[in-house]
C-alpha cells in the first residue's frame, strides 16, 4: 500500500472573479520509504499539492490516501488528528515558536496528540542529538544559526513518528553548504527510518538527490522520473531531461 | 431600655426650653433631652466634604442611659452639667487639631474669613471619645450652658442682648418608651405641640437611603467604566496578539492542534493578563487602603476581607476570559494554509 496517493487531485480557486487551475487532475502514487522531490515553475501548483496531502487543504475534486485511508471523507477533527499522527511538516521559514527553546519546539506537536511527555522527551533528546544539537537544545530560534534552526524544524517534524514528512522548500532560506547538509540529514533519516520524504524545491541539484523527481507544469503532472542513481551525473541528466 | 429610640429633630430654628416640658407630657414619650448644635467650624459649610462636619453639641446624659450606640470615653472624663469651659471631643475632630486630655480648644474654631463680631472661647478638653466611625467622632460635646453660650455668640449682632440664650435651645431630643411606634409618635407631638416639628424617623431613613443610593449609584458606574475599560484593553491586546501570531497558529494547527486546543490556549492566556491585571489592582488597592485607614484617626474606613479578595483577582479573571473569548474565537477558526502563509 503506497503512503500516499492522489487521484485525480484538481485545486480550482476563483480569484478576481477569474477561476485559477492551481492543480488539474495530478494522480500519482509515493510509496513507503521514498525520497521523492517535487519541482516545478513558481505557480505550477507544487505547493497546492503538498496543502492538499498534507490536509490543510481540501481539493475541488480528487482524492487523498494516506496509508489507505480516504482523507476527504474525514471531518477536520479526524483530519487534524491524522496530520499529528501520521505527517511531519518542514517549512522553508522554519516557523518555530520564537518564545520556546530548541526542546520545547521539537515536544510542541506532542502537545496536541496528547502523547506521553516523558517518552516524547527522551525521543526529543535523541533527535536533537541526531540533528547534531545537543548542546543547543535549551536555546531559543533567535540563539540559533539558520541551518540550526532548521534542524530543529526536522527534528519536530519527526517527533511524532510520521509515516510522510513534507518539505515546503526547506532549503530555501539556507546557503547551499547548510543545504546539502540538511538534504544529507533527510536522506539519513529517510534511509535508516524509512520516512517517506515528499520535498517541494526549486533547486535541481537538490532535486536530483532524490529516489524521484515529480515535475509540475501549470497544475499538471508533466513529468515523474525516477533516479537511477541519486546525486550523480545520471541523476542530473534524468532531470534535465524532464525540464 | 434597651429598645427605647430617639426621635431627634434639629430644624435650624430655635424653640424655648420650657417647650419640653409639653413634649414630655405627650403619651408615649420617655425622656426629652434639650439640644443646642452648632458647627465647630463657621463659614465652613461650603466646603464639599465626605463625612459628617464637625460640630458642637450640648452633651446629653440621657444618650447614653436609651440611645442603643452607647457612647465611651478613651480617656479622661465626661462633662457635667455643671461644667464650665470644658469639652469631651470625638476621635476624629481631637486628631483633626491634635489635642489630648488637658490641652485646650477654641471653639468655635475661627474661620479664616472671620466676621467683626466673631467671637469664641477657650475650652479644657477633658475626655476623647472611643471611635464610633459614626457623626459623634466629629463631635465636641460641651454642657448644655455652654452650649447655650456659643450658640448665643453665633446670634446676629442685633439680636444679642435681646434674647436670653439659656432659655433657646436648637432642638431636642425625644426618647420613645419601649413598643411605640416612633412615626406615630412624632405625628402626636406635632399635633399636641404645634411650635415644634418632630421629624419622622422614618424620614430621616428615607434621606440616608437615597443619599446611600447615589453613593451606590457613583461607585457602580465606577466600577462599570473600569469593567469596560479593563474589559476592551484585553479584547484589545488579544486582538493584536491573535494578528501578530498568525502563523504560529497556522503552525499549530499544521501539527494537529485542533480548534479546541487554540481557543483553549488564547482564552488561558486572557484570564492570565485578567490574573496579572487582578491581581496588580488588587496589590494597589490594598496599598491605597491601608494609606487611607491609616491616615483616618477614627480607624479602618475600608475592610479588605478574603472573600472581597477572591473576588476583585476572581472576576478579574473572569473578566480577561470573556473579553479573550472573541479574539481566541477569531483565532481558532483561522485557515491554516493563509494563516501560514501570512507575512
Amino acid at each position: 500500500m503506497p503512503t500516499l496517493r492522489l487521484e485525480g487531485l484538481t485545486k480550482h480557486y476563483v480569484r478576481a472573479s477569474q477561476v485559477v487551475r492551481a492543480l488539474d487532475a495530478v494522480t500519482l502514487e509515493i510509496e513507503q520509504g521514498e525520497f521523492a522531490a517535487v519541482v516545478g515553475r513558481s505557480g505550477s501548483g507544487k505547493t497546492t499539492m503538498l496543502d492538499c496531502a498534507g490536509l490543510l487543504m481540501r481539493p475541488t475534486a480528487g482524492r487523498v490516501l494516506l496509508d489507505g485511508v480516504d482523507t476527504g471523507r474525514l471531518g477536520e477533527r479526524e483530519r487534524a488528528e491524522l496530520r499529528s499522527r501520521r505527517i511531519g511538516f518542514i517549512f522553508q521559514e522554519f516557523n518555530l515558536l520564537p518564545t520556546l527553546s530548541a526542546m520545547e519546539n521539537v515536544l510542541l506537536p506532542l502537545r496536541y496528540s496528547g502523547a506521553d511527555h516523558r517518552a516524547g522527551r527522551r525521543r526529543a533528546e535523541v533527535l536533537l542529538e541526531e540533528m547534531g544539537l545537543a548542546e543547543r537544545m535549551g536555546h531559543r530560534p533567535a540563539e540559533l544559526s539558520g541551518g540550526q534552526q532548521q534542524r530543529v524544524a526536522i527534528a519536530r517534524s519527526l517527533i511524532g513518528e510520521p509515516t510522510l514528512v513534507l518539505g515546503d522548500e526547506p532549503m530555501g532560506e539556507v546557503d547551499t553548504e547548510t543545504a546539502e547538509m540538511l538534504l544529507s540529514l533527510m536522506r539519513r533519516i529517510n534511509r535508516e527510518s524509512r520516512v517517506t520524504f515528499l520535498i517541494v524545491t526549486h533547486d535541481l541539484d537538490l532535486a536530483a538527490r532524490a529516489d524521484r523527481i515529480i515535475h509540475l507544469r501549470d497544475g499538471r503532472l508533466d513529468a515523474d522520473q525516477r533516479v537511477e542513481r541519486p546525486g550523480t551525473r545520471a541523476g542530473v541528466a534524468a532531470l534535465a531531461a524532464v525540464g | 431600655m434597651a429598645d427605647a429610640n430617639s426621635s431627634s429633630g434639629f430644624g435650624g430654628g430655635y424653640m424655648d426650653l420650657s417647650t419640653l416640658d409639653r413634649i414630655q407630657r405627650v403619651q408615649g414619650v420617655l425622656a426629652v433631652s434639650p439640644g443646642v448644635y452648632d458647627t465647630a467650624k463657621p463659614g465652613s459649610a461650603s466646603v464639599v466634604s465626605m463625612g459628617v462636619p464637625d460640630f458642637i453639641a450640648n452633651f446629653d446624659p440621657n444618650w447614653n442611659r436609651y440611645s442603643p450606640l452607647k457612647l465611651s470615653l478613651a480617656g479622661g472624663r465626661w462633662v457635667g452639667d455643671a461644667s464650665r469651659l470644658e469639652v469631651d471631643l470625638g476621635s476624629s475632630i481631637a486628631a483633626e487639631f491634635h489635642v489630648r486630655v488637658g490641652d485646650t480648644i477654641a471653639l468655635p474654631v475661627r474661620p479664616s474669613d472671620a466676621q467683626p463680631g466673631f467671637v469664641n472661647h477657650r475650652f479644657t478638653v477633658v475626655g476623647i471619645l472611643k471611635p464610633t466611625l459614626t457623626a459623634p467622632d466629629s463631635g465636641a460635646y460641651v454642657s448644655l450652658h455652654d452650649a447655650q453660650m456659643i450658640e448665643g455668640d453665633s446670634l446676629p449682632t442685633a439680636l444679642r442682648g435681646q434674647v436670653d440664650p439659656y432659655q433657646l435651645i436648637t432642638g431636642a431630643v425625644v426618647y420613645a418608651q419601649p413598643g411605640v411606634n416612633l412615626d406615630s409618635l412624632a405625628t402626636r407631638i406635632n399635633s399636641a405641640v404645634p411650635t415644634v416639628e418632630a421629624t419622622k424617623p422614618s424620614t430621616l431613613v428615607n434621606a440616608f437611603k437615597s443619599g446611600g443610593a447615589v453613593f451606590t449609584v457613583m461607585t457602580t458606574a465606577a466600577a462599570l467604566l473600569a469593567l469596560v475599560i479593563g474589559g476592551l484593553s484585553v479584547v484589545n491586546t488579544m486582538l493584536m496578539s491573535v494578528s501578530e501570531r498568525v502563523r504560529e497558529i497556522g503552525l499549530k494547527k499544521a501539527i494537529g492542534a485542533r480548534t479546541h486546543h487554540i481557543l483553549r490556549e488564547f482564552l488561558a492566556e486572557a484570564a492570565l493578563i485578567g490574573l496579572i491585571g487582578g491581581v496588580a489592582g488588587y496589590l494597589l488597592g490594598l496599598v491605597l487602603t491601608t494609606l487611607l485607614n491609616g491616615s483616618n484617626p477614627s480607624g479602618g474606613l475600608f475592610l479588605v476581607t478574603p472573600g472581597l479578595t477572591a473576588l476583585a483577582i476572581g472576576f478579574a479573571v473572569a473578566l480577561g476570559a470573556v473579553a479573550g473569548l472573541l479574539p481566541a474565537i477569531r483565532a481558532a477558526r483561522m485557515d491554516p494554509v493563509r494563516a501560514l502563509r501570512a507575512q
